[in-house]
């Protein structure tokens, strides 16, 4: 049964049928099938056995799904490209208004004024609003539009160090509308934002602090927007809205339990 | 995930390179995983690795190339997921397990063929056998990867490779001729 010639013209019959054998071995092949009808035989068996593959194993066309996920992936960046300077359209007098209470708060910043709620907000959180602030004026709260997070998920991973990892909240009210990348402290970051009604919350999601310290998500007020900060083992979440308080609240609650590593494996 | 932001080269290449091996890949992996929907995770999974790698790399036969990145990313997927359906284990007598009876035992060629015309006989023939047949066989028959190219995608050497493709043919026959 292990007869090594035995084997080896087997080896040869399969090689003789992928053309992978040289002239001169596949000559002799030919010689030896005519001398060895049995040889013949199996060569002619494993011929149809290849035909029928070649036939009824065919390749199989990539579903659509597929395909967008990975056309989104190679797109050309246009607007995306992770640059620390944005260049927002400024226009209308709601833009003007916004423009001038984000500069107020720039300005207060700027003045170095301290008190614990300027602490608390220390950090991503005050550069996120004004990011937030003109993506909304400028009328593109999102660089990728999509409610498919598997459309979304690509781009972000092309794009920024921390890997994304989007959940569906589409069921509790809060469906995907896009992605985008903020950066923070000149890093890329991936930034998730989901609809509710005519409002939008933004999701920055960070590294986590390097103090390890973990923050509840309770919801405070910066320049008008509300902003939830919380943190889990591996990432920190700074998440921005034009929602009221206690919707935010009920976003950061949904989109906590949904990221908690139980329930982790349909996020993918 | 990795520590680069892809640039506009790596972009390019990979337009040029990926989508039209997009098929092949999907098909690759499903047959490793054995589900559809598992498969275009690990095609995707596996488009990111090769856009990562686009950046500092350019590539010769993108088709091997691709399809070694869906392969490994295929079986990390499975050790990961389904280490039980992944069966590599008890791969080591590749080299002479092939049984040289085969055709001789054969009754009737007419009979072997016409088994060979159900295609959902032979797929499932196809799915029933070991890890390392079944991607050796799919990456030949269905990818059309030469045997080099099979050698490099799966780390194994060549004469390893033309034993694996013989094994899973033989075994598709016998399994085909088996069945009533």
């Amino acid at each position: 049964m292990n007869d090594p010639e035995a084997n080896d013209r087997i080896l040869r019959l399969n090689a003789a049928l992928d053309g992978e054998l040289d002239a001169a071995s596949s000559l002799e092949l030919e010689r030896e099938m005519q001398a060895n009808p049995a040889l013949a035989a199996e060569y002619r068996r494993l011929e149809a056995l290849r035909a029928s593959m070649a036939r009824l194993v065919q390749r199989e066309t990539a579903p659509k799904t597929l395909a967008d996920r990975i056309a989104t992936l190679g797109a050309p960046t246009t607007r995306a490209a992770p640059s620390p300077v944005r260049r927002p359209v400024w226009s209308g007098a709601r833009a003007l208004a916004l423009a001038a209470s984000v500069a107020a708060v720039g300005f207060a910043a700027g003045a170095g004024l301290t008190s614990l709620r300027q602490s608390a907000t220390r950090g991503p959180a005050a550069g996120l609003v004004s990011d937030f602030a003109r993506a909304s004026i400028a009328g593109q709260p999102y660089d990728v539009a999509s409610s498919d997070r598997h459309t979304v998920k690509p781009w972000l991973a092309g794009r920024t160090t921390v890997s994304a990892s989007i959940v569906d909240l589409a069921s509790q009210g809060f469906p995907l509308a896009g992605g985008r990348v903020a950066i923070v402290d000149r890093v890329p970051a991936p930034n998730l934002v989901y609809r509710h009604n005519e409002h939008l919350v933004a999701v920055t999601e960070l590294p986590p602090p390097a103090d390890g310290a973990r923050v509840n998500g309770a919801v405070q007020t910066i320049d008008g927007y509300h902003v939830a900060q919380w943190s889990d083992a591996n990432l920190a979440y700074v998440a921005v809205s034009d929602m009221d308080e206690q919707t935010l609240a009920d976003f950061v609650a949904a989109f906590r339990q949904a990221r908690k590593p139980a329930s982790e494996a349909p996020a993918k | 995930m990795s520590d680069l932001v892809v640039g506009t080269i790596a972009q390019r290449r990979f337009r040029d390179i990926v989508p039209p091996l997009l098929d092949d890949a999907y098909t690759l992996a499903k047959w490793i995983c054995r589900n559809g929907a598992d498969a275009e995770d690990i095609v995707q999974e596996a488009a990111i690795r090769a856009l990562k790698a686009l950046e500092t790399t350019t590539i010769d036969r993108p088709r091997p190339w691709f399809l070694t990145i869906v392969r490994n990313a295929a079986i990390s997927w499975m050790a990961k997921n389904r280490p039980k359906d992944l069966s590599y284990a008890g791969d080591a007598p590749d080299l002479d397990a092939i049984d040289p009876r085969l055709g001789e035992a054969a009754p009737d060629p007419e009979q072997a063929l016409i088994a060979f015309e159900d295609g959902e006989r032979l797929r499932r023939a196809i799915a029933g056998l070991p890890s390392p047949l079944l991607e050796t066989l799919i990456m030949r028959d269905v990818n059309g990867l030469s045997y080099r190219d099979i050698a490099e995608a799966t780390g194994a050497p060549m004469g390893t490779v033309m034993s694996r493709l013989a094994r899973a043919r033989a075994s598709l026959m016998k399994t085909l001729k088996a069945e009533p």
